[in-house]
Protein backbone atom coordinates (compact mmCIF):
# COMPACT_ATOMS: atom_id res chain seq x y z
CA UNK A 1 0.00 0.00 0.00
CA UNK A 2 1.66 3.33 -1.03
CA UNK A 3 0.41 6.64 0.41
CA UNK A 4 -0.52 9.79 -1.80
CA UNK A 5 2.53 12.15 -2.91
CA UNK A 6 -0.46 14.79 -2.25
CA UNK A 7 -3.03 13.75 0.60
CA UNK A 8 -6.56 15.43 -0.72
CA UNK A 9 -8.75 13.58 2.45
CA UNK A 10 -8.31 16.80 4.17
CA UNK A 11 -11.47 19.29 3.81
CA UNK A 12 -12.36 21.11 1.08
CA UNK A 13 -12.83 24.45 0.55
CA UNK A 14 -16.26 25.71 -0.46
CA UNK A 15 -17.32 28.38 -2.70
CA UNK A 16 -20.78 30.30 -1.43
CA UNK A 17 -22.96 32.54 -3.88
CA UNK A 18 -26.36 32.93 -3.89
CA UNK A 19 -28.07 29.11 -3.57
CA UNK A 20 -24.83 28.12 -5.12
CA UNK A 21 -22.38 25.73 -2.91
CA UNK A 22 -19.24 24.36 -4.89
CA UNK A 23 -15.99 22.53 -3.63
CA UNK A 24 -12.93 24.53 -4.31
CA UNK A 25 -12.03 21.10 -5.95
CA UNK A 26 -14.67 21.12 -8.17
CA UNK A 27 -14.19 24.39 -9.42
CA UNK A 28 -10.77 24.29 -10.58
CA UNK A 29 -11.67 21.33 -12.84
CA UNK A 30 -14.65 23.28 -13.89
CA UNK A 31 -11.61 26.11 -14.81
CA UNK A 32 -9.43 23.27 -16.25
CA UNK A 33 -12.61 22.37 -18.27
CA UNK A 34 -13.40 25.72 -19.53
CA UNK A 35 -9.20 26.20 -20.39
CA UNK A 36 -9.13 22.98 -22.45
CA UNK A 37 -12.27 24.01 -24.59
CA UNK A 38 -10.59 27.62 -25.05
CA UNK A 39 -7.22 25.83 -26.15
CA UNK A 40 -8.88 23.37 -28.53
CA UNK A 41 -10.65 26.20 -30.19
CA UNK A 42 -7.66 28.18 -30.56
CA UNK A 43 -4.67 26.24 -30.88
CA UNK A 44 -4.10 25.19 -34.29
CA UNK A 45 -4.21 21.53 -35.94
CA UNK A 46 -1.35 19.94 -35.75
CA UNK A 47 0.62 19.21 -38.94
CA UNK A 48 -1.29 21.76 -40.78
CA UNK A 49 1.54 24.25 -41.36
CA UNK A 50 3.74 21.25 -42.74
CA UNK A 51 0.72 20.04 -44.99
CA UNK A 52 -0.10 23.67 -46.09
CA UNK A 53 -2.81 24.40 -47.99
CA UNK A 54 -5.16 22.21 -49.92
CA UNK B 1 -36.49 35.09 -49.39
CA UNK B 2 -37.87 34.34 -45.70
CA UNK B 3 -35.53 33.02 -43.06
CA UNK B 4 -37.15 29.79 -43.75
CA UNK B 5 -36.46 29.19 -47.21
CA UNK B 6 -33.05 30.93 -46.82
CA UNK B 7 -31.57 28.72 -44.41
CA UNK B 8 -33.41 25.21 -46.31
CA UNK B 9 -31.72 26.75 -49.28
CA UNK B 10 -28.39 26.38 -47.26
CA UNK B 11 -29.35 23.36 -45.92
CA UNK B 12 -29.57 21.70 -49.50
CA UNK B 13 -26.15 23.16 -50.59
CA UNK B 14 -24.47 21.70 -47.56
CA UNK B 15 -26.00 18.08 -48.96
CA UNK B 16 -23.16 18.12 -51.55
CA UNK B 17 -19.56 19.11 -50.96
CA UNK B 18 -17.58 20.20 -53.79
CA UNK B 19 -14.33 21.18 -51.73
CA UNK B 20 -11.27 19.20 -51.36
CA UNK B 21 -10.84 16.46 -49.46
CA UNK B 22 -8.12 14.90 -47.02
CA UNK B 23 -7.12 11.59 -45.53
CA UNK B 24 -7.97 11.01 -41.42
CA UNK B 25 -6.26 8.37 -39.61
CA UNK B 26 -9.04 7.74 -37.17
CA UNK B 27 -7.18 4.79 -35.53
CA UNK B 28 -4.00 6.83 -34.96
CA UNK B 29 -5.93 9.73 -33.63
CA UNK B 30 -7.35 7.35 -30.87
CA UNK B 31 -4.45 5.81 -30.11
CA UNK B 32 -2.56 8.72 -29.18
CA UNK B 33 -5.55 10.14 -27.38
CA UNK B 34 -6.27 6.83 -25.50
CA UNK B 35 -2.36 6.70 -25.02
CA UNK B 36 -2.25 10.81 -23.29
CA UNK B 37 -5.51 9.95 -21.37
CA UNK B 38 -4.09 7.08 -19.51
CA UNK B 39 -0.77 8.85 -18.88
CA UNK B 40 -2.58 11.40 -17.51
CA UNK B 41 -4.59 8.89 -15.74
CA UNK B 42 -2.03 7.42 -13.97
CA UNK B 43 0.30 10.20 -13.30
CA UNK B 44 -2.82 11.83 -11.35
CA UNK B 45 -2.81 8.21 -9.36
CA UNK B 46 0.29 8.33 -8.30
CA UNK B 47 0.14 12.17 -7.12
CA UNK B 48 -3.30 12.02 -5.48
CA UNK B 49 -4.42 8.40 -4.97
CA UNK B 50 -8.15 8.04 -4.03
CA UNK B 51 -10.98 8.70 -1.27
CA UNK B 52 -9.93 6.38 1.69
CA UNK B 53 -12.56 7.30 4.29
CA UNK B 54 -13.55 4.45 7.19
CA UNK B 55 -16.34 3.09 6.66
CA UNK B 56 -19.40 3.97 9.37
CA UNK B 57 -20.94 0.36 10.68
CA UNK B 58 -23.40 -0.62 13.15
CA UNK B 59 -21.04 -1.59 15.35
CA UNK B 60 -18.84 1.75 15.74
CA UNK B 61 -22.63 3.66 15.30
CA UNK B 62 -23.56 1.61 18.44
CA UNK B 63 -20.42 2.25 20.16
CA UNK B 64 -20.24 5.71 19.01
CA UNK B 65 -23.87 6.38 19.69
CA UNK B 66 -25.45 4.11 21.22
CA UNK B 67 -28.97 6.51 22.28
CA UNK B 68 -29.28 7.65 18.93
CA UNK B 69 -28.97 3.56 17.90
CA UNK B 70 -31.55 2.43 20.41
CA UNK B 71 -33.82 5.41 19.33
CA UNK B 72 -33.58 4.16 15.72
CA UNK B 73 -33.71 0.64 16.72
CA UNK B 74 -37.02 1.51 18.41
CA UNK B 75 -38.58 3.45 15.33
CA UNK B 76 -37.51 0.18 13.27
CA UNK B 77 -39.62 -1.46 16.24
CA UNK B 78 -42.50 0.47 16.00
CA UNK B 79 -42.79 1.40 12.40
CA UNK B 80 -42.27 5.19 12.09
CA UNK B 81 -38.65 5.02 10.87
CA UNK B 82 -37.75 6.26 7.33
CA UNK B 83 -37.45 2.81 5.83
CA UNK B 84 -40.71 1.98 7.69
CA UNK B 85 -43.05 4.15 6.11
CA UNK B 86 -40.68 4.61 2.41
CA UNK B 87 -43.56 2.59 0.74
CA UNK B 88 -42.01 0.66 -2.60
CA UNK B 89 -39.24 -1.06 -3.13
CA UNK B 90 -39.17 -2.04 0.51
CA UNK B 91 -42.41 -2.41 1.99
CA UNK B 92 -45.91 -0.51 1.71
CA UNK B 93 -45.30 2.62 3.61
CA UNK B 94 -47.36 5.76 3.11
CA UNK B 95 -44.78 8.19 1.65
CA UNK B 96 -44.23 6.46 -1.95
CA UNK B 97 -43.27 9.69 -4.23
CA UNK B 98 -45.58 10.23 -7.21
CA UNK B 99 -46.13 13.34 -9.38
CA UNK B 100 -50.08 13.57 -10.26
CA UNK B 101 -51.39 10.71 -11.42
CA UNK B 102 -47.64 9.14 -12.29
CA UNK B 103 -47.38 6.68 -9.02
CA UNK B 104 -43.79 5.18 -10.59
CA UNK B 105 -42.50 3.91 -7.12
CA UNK B 106 -45.84 2.48 -6.71
CA UNK B 107 -46.19 1.11 -9.87
CA UNK B 108 -42.56 -0.57 -9.51
CA UNK B 109 -43.80 -2.72 -6.46
CA UNK B 110 -41.76 -3.97 -3.26
CA UNK B 111 -38.78 -6.07 -4.75
CA UNK B 112 -36.40 -6.04 -1.97
CA UNK B 113 -38.83 -6.56 0.82
CA UNK B 114 -38.07 -5.04 4.51
CA UNK B 115 -39.89 -5.69 7.63
CA UNK B 116 -38.30 -3.50 9.41
CA UNK B 117 -39.45 -4.96 12.89
CA UNK B 118 -38.65 -8.01 12.16
CA UNK B 119 -35.85 -7.56 9.83
CA UNK B 120 -33.55 -5.42 12.21
CA UNK B 121 -34.85 -6.16 16.12
CA UNK B 122 -36.79 -9.08 16.68
CA UNK B 123 -35.35 -11.76 14.08
CA UNK B 124 -31.39 -10.43 14.81
CA UNK B 125 -32.74 -11.33 18.39
CA UNK B 126 -34.18 -14.25 17.59
CA UNK B 127 -31.53 -15.82 15.97
CA UNK B 128 -29.56 -15.51 19.26
CA UNK B 129 -28.14 -19.05 20.55
CA UNK B 130 -29.32 -19.22 24.78
CA UNK B 131 -30.43 -16.43 26.65
CA UNK B 132 -33.46 -17.70 28.58
CA UNK B 133 -34.17 -13.40 29.69
CA UNK B 134 -34.43 -12.77 25.92
CA UNK B 135 -36.31 -15.88 25.06
CA UNK B 136 -38.93 -14.97 27.60
CA UNK B 137 -38.79 -11.00 26.50
CA UNK B 138 -39.30 -11.77 22.82
CA UNK B 139 -42.32 -14.05 23.29
CA UNK B 140 -43.96 -11.49 26.18
CA UNK B 141 -43.17 -8.90 23.45
CA UNK B 142 -45.19 -11.48 20.41
CA UNK B 143 -47.99 -12.67 22.56
CA UNK B 144 -48.99 -9.11 23.31
CA UNK B 145 -51.28 -6.93 20.89
CA UNK B 146 -50.22 -4.41 18.86
CA UNK B 147 -51.67 -1.34 21.22
CA UNK B 148 -50.07 -2.90 24.10
CA UNK B 149 -46.59 -3.16 22.03
CA UNK B 150 -47.47 0.30 20.63
CA UNK B 151 -47.44 1.69 25.26
CA UNK B 152 -44.45 -0.52 25.73
CA UNK B 153 -42.65 1.25 22.27
CA UNK B 154 -43.51 4.45 23.27
CA UNK B 155 -42.61 4.57 27.25
CA UNK B 156 -39.55 3.20 26.21
CA UNK B 157 -38.69 5.86 23.44
CA UNK B 158 -40.22 8.49 25.89
CA UNK B 159 -37.62 7.16 28.61
CA UNK B 160 -34.74 7.14 26.73
CA UNK B 161 -34.67 11.09 26.03
CA UNK B 162 -33.99 11.29 29.16
CA UNK B 163 -30.74 9.32 29.36
CA UNK B 164 -27.48 10.38 29.11
CA UNK B 165 -25.42 8.96 25.37
CA UNK B 166 -24.01 5.84 27.13
CA UNK B 167 -24.92 1.68 27.12
CA UNK B 168 -24.83 1.79 31.09
CA UNK B 169 -27.22 4.63 30.97
CA UNK B 170 -29.51 2.36 28.59
CA UNK B 171 -29.17 -0.47 30.48
CA UNK B 172 -30.65 1.40 33.67
CA UNK B 173 -33.73 2.07 31.72
CA UNK B 174 -36.14 0.23 33.49
CA UNK B 175 -39.59 0.35 34.60
CA UNK B 176 -43.13 -1.76 35.25
CA UNK B 177 -44.85 0.35 31.99
CA UNK B 178 -42.06 -0.88 29.73
CA UNK B 179 -42.67 -4.34 29.47
CA UNK B 180 -40.29 -6.62 27.85
CA UNK B 181 -38.88 -3.87 26.08
CA UNK B 182 -35.76 -2.75 28.11
CA UNK B 183 -34.47 -6.54 27.73
CA UNK B 184 -34.66 -6.29 24.37
CA UNK B 185 -33.11 -3.20 23.89
CA UNK B 186 -29.88 -4.42 26.04
CA UNK B 187 -29.42 -7.32 23.66
CA UNK B 188 -29.22 -5.42 20.96
CA UNK B 189 -27.31 -3.13 21.77
CA UNK B 190 -24.83 -5.71 22.98
CA UNK B 191 -25.06 -7.58 19.68
CA UNK B 192 -24.80 -4.72 17.26
CA UNK B 193 -21.31 -3.46 20.15
CA UNK B 194 -19.78 -6.69 18.87
CA UNK B 195 -20.15 -6.51 15.69
CA UNK B 196 -23.12 -9.63 15.28
CA UNK B 197 -25.47 -7.05 13.91
CA UNK B 198 -23.25 -6.50 10.90
CA UNK B 199 -23.12 -10.28 10.03
CA UNK B 200 -26.99 -10.65 11.08
CA UNK B 201 -27.93 -8.20 8.40
CA UNK B 202 -25.58 -9.09 5.88
CA UNK B 203 -25.64 -12.82 5.75
CA UNK B 204 -27.84 -13.54 2.94
CA UNK B 205 -28.30 -17.70 0.64
CA UNK B 206 -25.31 -16.83 -1.79
CA UNK B 207 -21.56 -16.96 -0.91
CA UNK B 208 -19.89 -13.68 -1.32
CA UNK B 209 -22.37 -11.33 0.54
CA UNK B 210 -22.46 -8.04 -1.61
CA UNK B 211 -26.13 -6.72 -0.71
CA UNK B 212 -25.61 -3.98 2.31
CA UNK B 213 -29.23 -2.93 1.73
CA UNK B 214 -29.97 -3.60 4.97
CA UNK B 215 -27.48 -2.25 6.87
CA UNK B 216 -27.42 1.32 4.65
CA UNK B 217 -30.72 1.54 5.19
CA UNK B 218 -30.70 1.18 9.12
CA UNK B 219 -27.71 3.25 9.07
CA UNK B 220 -29.71 6.02 7.10
CA UNK B 221 -32.78 5.99 9.61
CA UNK B 222 -30.07 6.94 12.32
CA UNK B 223 -28.45 9.79 12.74
CA UNK B 224 -24.82 8.52 12.21
CA UNK B 225 -24.71 8.40 8.49
CA UNK B 226 -26.11 11.94 8.15
CA UNK B 227 -23.78 13.72 10.70
CA UNK B 228 -20.72 12.29 8.40
CA UNK B 229 -22.81 13.55 4.95
CA UNK B 230 -22.69 17.03 6.42
CA UNK B 231 -19.57 17.32 7.47
CA UNK B 232 -18.57 15.97 3.88
CA UNK B 233 -21.11 18.31 2.21
CA UNK B 234 -22.72 15.31 0.57
CA UNK B 235 -26.01 15.65 1.54
CA UNK B 236 -29.09 16.56 -0.86
CA UNK B 237 -29.69 20.13 0.22
CA UNK B 238 -25.93 21.03 -0.03
CA UNK B 239 -25.16 19.79 -3.81
CA UNK B 240 -23.70 16.50 -2.22
CA UNK B 241 -24.50 14.97 -5.34
CA UNK B 242 -21.52 16.29 -7.30
CA UNK B 243 -19.39 16.17 -4.56
CA UNK B 244 -16.38 14.15 -3.28
CA UNK B 245 -15.16 13.09 0.30
CA UNK B 246 -11.96 15.07 1.26
CA UNK B 247 -10.52 17.35 -0.86
CA UNK B 248 -11.26 14.95 -4.44
CA UNK B 249 -12.69 16.48 -7.17
CA UNK B 250 -16.67 14.84 -7.32
CA UNK B 251 -18.97 14.53 -10.08
CA UNK B 252 -19.46 17.96 -11.60
CA UNK B 253 -21.15 16.79 -14.45
CA UNK B 254 -24.22 16.10 -12.16
CA UNK B 255 -24.64 19.62 -11.12
CA UNK B 256 -27.81 19.89 -13.42
CA UNK B 257 -29.56 17.16 -11.52
CA UNK B 258 -28.34 18.37 -8.20
CA UNK B 259 -29.37 22.14 -8.40
CA UNK B 260 -33.25 21.11 -9.08
CA UNK B 261 -32.69 19.82 -4.64
CA UNK B 262 -31.69 23.31 -3.69
CA UNK B 263 -34.76 25.74 -5.09
CA UNK B 264 -38.60 25.81 -4.34
CA UNK B 265 -40.54 23.34 -4.90
CA UNK B 266 -37.76 20.73 -5.13
CA UNK B 267 -36.14 21.21 -1.45
CA UNK B 268 -39.85 21.46 0.28
CA UNK B 269 -41.37 18.48 -1.91
CA UNK B 270 -41.83 15.32 -0.91
CA UNK B 271 -41.85 14.10 -4.06
CA UNK B 272 -38.70 16.09 -4.93
CA UNK B 273 -37.16 12.87 -6.56
CA UNK B 274 -39.92 12.18 -9.13
CA UNK B 275 -40.55 15.84 -10.02
CA UNK B 276 -36.36 16.24 -10.91
CA UNK B 277 -36.67 12.65 -12.75
CA UNK B 278 -39.79 14.89 -15.10
CA UNK B 279 -37.41 17.36 -15.21
CA UNK B 280 -34.70 16.01 -16.16
CA UNK B 281 -36.49 13.85 -18.74
CA UNK B 282 -38.31 16.81 -20.34
CA UNK B 283 -35.06 18.79 -20.69
CA UNK B 284 -32.78 15.35 -21.85
CA UNK B 285 -35.94 14.93 -24.66
CA UNK B 286 -35.23 18.46 -25.92
CA UNK B 287 -31.57 17.76 -25.96
CA UNK B 288 -32.22 14.64 -28.34
CA UNK B 289 -34.26 16.86 -30.38
CA UNK B 290 -32.20 19.49 -31.40
CA UNK B 291 -32.34 18.74 -35.06
CA UNK B 292 -36.10 19.32 -34.53
CA UNK B 293 -36.60 22.65 -32.51
CA UNK B 294 -36.79 25.58 -34.50
CA UNK B 295 -34.53 28.34 -32.81
CA UNK B 296 -32.28 26.02 -31.09
CA UNK B 297 -31.31 23.72 -34.21
CA UNK B 298 -30.30 26.91 -35.55
CA UNK B 299 -27.57 28.04 -33.18
CA UNK B 300 -24.54 26.97 -34.97
CA UNK B 301 -25.92 29.56 -37.87
CA UNK B 302 -25.91 32.26 -35.18
CA UNK B 303 -23.16 31.11 -33.10
CA UNK B 304 -20.26 30.20 -35.77
CA UNK B 305 -17.66 28.59 -33.30
CA UNK B 306 -17.03 26.41 -35.74
CA UNK B 307 -15.80 29.05 -37.95
CA UNK B 308 -13.16 29.64 -35.16
CA UNK B 309 -12.15 25.99 -35.31
CA UNK B 310 -12.14 25.79 -38.88
CA UNK B 311 -10.64 28.84 -39.63
CA UNK B 312 -7.72 28.27 -42.13
CA UNK B 313 -10.19 25.99 -44.23
CA UNK B 314 -12.57 29.80 -44.66
CA UNK B 315 -9.41 31.79 -44.80
CA UNK B 316 -8.37 29.63 -47.51
CA UNK B 317 -12.30 29.58 -48.99
CA UNK B 318 -12.40 33.55 -48.64
CA UNK B 319 -12.52 35.20 -52.38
Amino acid sequence: MFAAIINLNGHAGYVHWGFIDLSVPNLIVIVAMFVVFLIALVAPFPGHRRRGRS
Amino acid sequence: MTYRERTRAIDAAARHWDGPYRPYDLIKEATIAVTIVGLIAVTLAILFSSPDEAPTTIRSWSRQNPVDFVSTAMGELDGTSTTAEYGPPYDHGPKAQHLAFIHLQSWLGIAHPINTAQDYVLGPLAALPGQPALRSALATYRRAGSARQLAWDHAYERALTKVADSATAIRAVHGPNLGPVPTLMDSLLSFAQGGGLDGALLANRQFYSTDYTKILMLLADGGALASRARAEHLLGNQWGMMNETGSFPGQGWLWLYTMWYQIKPFSTSPNADIMVMAVMFVLSLGFVLVPFLPGVRDLPRLVPVYRLIWREHYRSTRP
